[in-house]
């Protein structure tokens, strides 16, 4: 078969790109084997090379990604990775959202950050340098190999590893629009998402990804403690890494939580989705090393169970890179990616990371240093132990859960019998389970605090001063949570146990950071993040449990369903105020920018019939990329300090959500043919309207050329309403719009028929025109038209007129008298290669065409012809349906979350001792 | 007795314990046979086209029903309390948690599968028509 020679392809970025790659693999072998071979030996030889070849694999990783950026920035739909992820139209901004929409993009953002986080490692030395750097090469061995995009046969079968994003498109897929060498020219890109066009796309993917890259760093510095039997100067890199990972893999969860509470309409920050969880867990884990590594360094106890859990949180990580990525999840999660066929390469990747651990640990059991007497029960590592192995559990409970469509798809394999299980229930499930470790973790926070490490027994004054903080705090913590029975709901003894637990553990944070602490910053880590974490807790308690629903209205009752808990969204006509839950609230107008309609909301608030509070929110609904359909609805919110008003678009009327369904429903319209005169009344079978009059041009044709309204007056036989309504026609191109209105209070959609046009505007070949030879200043009458040229205009006004090279134009200038108003009006005259040719000037109120015949230069004579419209204003075509169903209204929802602050300024709060953690443990040095 | 023991047997019961209360939570697709007025149910099957899909949010916006084929191929109505679905009769599958109230099963959550949105190869064919 002949090649065909494809146009407009640019061929070099790709061949760039796929050697980039290849170079950012290869020399991931080199500078492994180097790195290994340094461990060996004396020679600081290997170590250079090793470091060449890091330096190697990160130009292969940055070029890949620059190449990539090229050509999504170009629109070079020739490459698959931007037709899938860009289009035309997507604003620059959202590059970098594109870049890591797929799966691609994400694997490399992971591993640049990897090949960041392993140039400060280099940078910093050591002798840790090789054995790290080689861990966290095989890490990188496994991520590029999921965009290597490597096809080896055997025999009949072809196993593709991983998925090149520097392919062409026509390399990956086959469509007979390939047989056209033409074919760029035809496609556009898919482009970005709708749902993911806002900036925390841009923001949180990086930060997480930063968070996930991150956990390999206690993970690589585990493996080289095991490998070189050398565990006590590990401690102290590995906690700065582990800190530094807790850090980031929170704020990038938190992130995301944000994200859903800001940006998306299920109006929460948290909904135990399985990829929520899944990062959640790696976190709680992690937290739990961290932990028993401070007792590590500290003690020396609990070497092993740093080892274990920091290797633990790695794996993890990959496992739930495993479920998002490998399209298990199915139905049960919102995050998952497209599937990509890479399942049995993310298993071997999880597979081998957790065997390698195991067997490290295994082979090297006996050389971890462990204590022969165990912790005393007066020491703060007896308790910070207990609370590392209650976040264990914590995170064991979530990840089973989370696994179940693991489970179900492994019993499948062995028995295909196997019916799958699901949680009937997830968000009662989880909590369950997690309001008692809250309890615990709370309680233990708090109360750790004042345990001194290595403390066989109390002093006296120890004692004293522990039973006193402790004393005072279970006190203020039980009035405390009395006195907030005032302003939230506990509902049920656990909840009111749970928020105890979080002011008992946030007083005694801020008890040891001023008494025990002396406010020193020293030991500002372990209470802002303990204070923290007591208030984020309280914070999902008075938010999540006590959101309370706006958007009810009181009164209805004729509503369906008769358990009135279950109505959630209210519906709002446009400038028809309701009375919900404390407000008033009015649906005042709507509004469209971009791809995104805005709807404004007043909210009112009354008290003794005196406004107190008035406020306007503007939830929107974002239309998808070809202006088609809602893709997505994106929620507004009012912020108080104390709490939150959330709205959303729940619903709109079927005709504004959809075009196919807005034409399904207009074809479902049964119309009833009325052929009125001007003047007359019409009725439908409950409402009448009188045909006041014919309109030329009305407004709403402006952005045509010529244009006819009807203006007709509505009432209705039972109510005092009036509307009044101007159903169009109009003419653009040569081609005639129908421009019909709708009275949604009478769900009566009104429309003037095509032929309507012309019965006003009488097509030129039908007028009689009449012939007038006339001198210049000279009347002359046409019916009840009084005309008169004055004379020639130097420049041709017509907007009918353009001009073309060698013209002779003659504008003549005639006023016109019509209905005692004085008209100019300009028709053209023009002599073009040598033949005459008339551009007429018409006027449209009147109806009234002039053309400028003949110009007898001896006379000094002009022949104008003269016609009016034949203007019938009898029998109308027109049609009105009846029972329309609105379009003027929104469906609407309005949720309060008490004290969500808290949860806020908690998450902060810990982020802050996390930071106060790293520059203590690095300044240290 | 060792400390660690007796965390050790503390955690192990913990952990039995979790694992029969958990139990209870989990449950395979049901069908409308297997639901009551007790308990919640998930119910699985593919929509009834052939019966009314009823919204008015002019009456309610919290009052959606459809007719559903379970898996044993019965028809039953549906009433969701919650506004319409966007794309709902597009869906494949659908699969709805709740009880059986008198006639109707109310469900208080539905999850819906629908074809995905964006498929290259109709873009393709587009382009190539």
């Amino acid at each position: 078969m002949e090649e065909l020679i494809y146009t407009g392809e640019h061929l070099l970025p790709g061949k760039i790109g796929h050697f980039l790659l290849l170079l950012g693999f290869v020399s991931i072998l080199f500078s492994a084997f180097s790195y290994f071979k340094s461990t060996k030996s004396e020679d600081k030889q290997w170590i250079s090379l090793g470091r060449f070849g890091f330096l190697l694999h990160g130009i292969g990783i940055f070029g890949v990604i620059a190449m990539l950026f090229y050509v999504m920035g170009n629109q070079m739909y020739e490459y698959y990775y931007a037709f899938e992820h860009v289009s035309d139209d997507l604003p620059m901004r959202y590059i970098v959202s594109a870049f890591w929409e797929g799966q691609e993009g994400s694997f490399l953002l992971w591993s640049v950050w990897h090949v960041i986080l392993g140039a400060i490692v280099i940078y910093n030395g050591g002798k840790w340098e090789s054995r790290v750097i080689f861990t966290l090469l095989l890490i990188q061995a496994f991520i590029l190999s999921m965009i290597l995009g490597l096809h080896i046969g055997f025999g009949e079968y072809i196993y593709k590893i991983g998925s090149n994003p520097t392919l062409l498109l026509r390399d990956t897929m086959q469509a007979p629009i390939f047989n056209n060498a033409e074919y760029l020219s035809l496609i556009t890109g898919t482009g970005l998402n709708p749902l993911l066009q806002n900036y925390w796309m841009t923001i949180h993917p990086p930060v997480l990804f930063l968070g996930f890259a991150s956990t390999s760093l206690p993970f690589a510095y585990a493996v080289a403690a095991l490998w070189s039997k050398s565990y006590h100067d590990v401690l102290g890199p590995m906690l700065k890494w582990g800190l530094f990972s807790g850090a980031f893999l929170g704020i990038g969860i938190l992130m995301g939580g944000a994200w859903a509470y800001e940006a998306l309409s299920f109006g929460g920050y948290w909904a135990w989705d399985p990829v929520e969880n899944m990062s959640l867990v790696p976190w709680l884990i992690l937290i739990a090393g961290i932990h028993t590594n401070v007792i590590a360094k500290s003690t020396g106890f609990s070497i092993r169970s740093t080892l274990i859990f920091y290797l633990l949180t790695f794996v993890l990580i990959v496992y739930s890179t495993f479920l998002t990525r490998s399209g298990i999840l199915g139905e049960t999660s919102a995050h998952a990616f497209t599937e990509m066929g890479l399942e049995w390469q993310l298993v071997a990747f999880v597979l081998f990371f957790l065997l390698l651990g195991m067997i490290l640990l295994a082979i090297n059991n006996k050389t971890i240093p462990s204590k022969p007497k165990e912790e005393s029960i007066y020491s703060r590592e007896f308790w910070m132990f207990i609370g590392a192995i209650v976040l264990f559990f914590s995170g064991a409970i979530i990840a089973t859960s989370s696994s179940l469509p693991v489970f179900n798809k492994i019993i499948t394999y062995f028995n295909p019998e196997y019916v799958g299980r699901v949680i009937t229930e997830p968000i009662p499930h989880y909590n369950k389970y997690q309001i008692w470790v809250s309890v615990f973790i709370t309680i233990l926070s708090g109360a750790t605090l004042f345990f001194r490490y290595r403390a066989d027994k109390w002093s006296a004054s120890n004692r004293n001063r522990f039973l006193v903080a402790f004393g005072v705090c279970i006190l203020l913590a039980s009035l405390l949570t009395y006195l907030m029975s005032f302003w939230i709901s506990y509902f049920e003894y656990r909840y009111a146990i749970l928020s105890w637990s979080c002011v008992f553990g946030m007083l005694m944070a801020i008890w040891y950071f001023f008494t025990e602490g002396k406010a020193n910053l020293k030991l500002a880590a372990s209470a802002f993040s303990h204070f923290g974490f007591a208030i984020m807790v309280l914070g999902t308690v008075t938010s999540g449990l006590n959101t309370r629903i706006v958007s009810k209205n009181p009164f209805a009752m004729q509503g369906l369903v008769k358990d009135e808990s279950m109505s959630k969204v209210v519906t709002l006509l446009k400038g028809v105020p309701l009375y919900v839950n404390d407000y008033w609230l009015t649906y005042e107008r709507d509004s469209v920018e971009g791809r995104f309609r805005y709807f404004d909301v007043k909210f009112e608030k009354f008290k003794d019939s005196v406004l107190v509070e008035s406020f306007s929110l503007q939830p929107n609904v974002q239309y998808d990329n070809k202006f088609k359909k809602v893709a997505a609805s994106n929620p507004d919110t009012k912020h108080y300090w104390n709490r939150d008003i959330f709205t959303n678009i729940a619903s709109l009327p079927r005709s504004q959500m959809d075009v196919e369904l807005a034409k399904e429903l207009e074809e479902s319209l049964e119309y009833v043919s009325y052929t009125p005169s001007l003047g007359d009344t019409i009725f439908t079978s409950s409402k009448y309207g009188v045909i006041k009059n014919v309109v030329i041009n009305p407004s709403k044709t402006d952005s045509f050329n010529l244009g006819v309204g009807l203006e007709i007056e509505f009432k209705s036989l039972d109510s005092e309403e009036v509307y009044t309504v101007m159903p169009s026609v109009a003419l653009k191109e040569n081609m005639i719009y129908e421009m019909p209105e709708v009275i949604n209070p009478f769900n009566l959609k009104i429309n003037v028929q095509d032929t309507f046009f012309e019965s006003i505007f009488t097509n030129d070949a039908d007028l009689d025109y009449v012939k007038y030879v006339v001198k210049e200043n000279e009347p002359f009458i046409f019916k009840n038209f009084e005309l008169k040229l004055n004379g020639f205009k130097k420049e041709v006004e017509n907007p009918n007129y353009s001009e073309v090279e060698n013209d002779i134009a003659v504008s003549a200038d005639v006023s016109v008298r019509i209905n005692n108003e004085d008209v100019s009006m300009d028709p053209v005259y023009i002599i073009r290669d040598n033949k005459p040719f008339s551009i007429k000037d018409y006027h449209a109120n009147s109806g009234l065409h002039i053309r400028f015949q003949h110009i007898d230069p001896g006379t000094q004579s002009y022949t104008f012809m003269v016609a009016v419209d034949k203007r019938n204003f009898k029998a109308i075509p027109m049609e009105i349906a009846e029972e329309v169903p609105r379009s003027d209204l929104i469906i609407f929802e309005a949720k309060e979350f008490p004290g969500i602050n808290l949860f806020w300024y908690g998450s902060i709060s810990m982020m802050l001792g996390f930071l106060f953690a790293l520059i203590r443990r690095y300044s240290q040095n | 007795m060792k400390k660690s023991y007796i965390i050790g047997i503390l955690a192990i019961i913990a952990a039995i314990v979790i694992f029969m209360s958990a139990s209870g939570d989990v449950s395979t697709y049901g069908n409308f046979t297997d639901a009551n007025s007790t308990g919640k149910v998930k119910v699985s099957g593919t929509l009834d086209l052939e019966k009314e899909l009823y919204y008015d949010p002019n009456v309610d916006p919290n009052y959606f029903s459809f007719y559903m084929i379970d898996n044993l191929g019965d028809s039953k109505k549906v009433i969701l309390t919650k506004p319409k679905p966007q794309d709902f009769e597009l869906s494949e599958q659908v699969v709805v948690t709740g009880s059986m109230n008198e006639d109707a099963f109310v469900a208080s959550e539905v999850l819906t599968k629908c074809p995905s949105k964006y498929k290259d190869e109709e873009i393709l064919l587009k382009a190539d028509s």
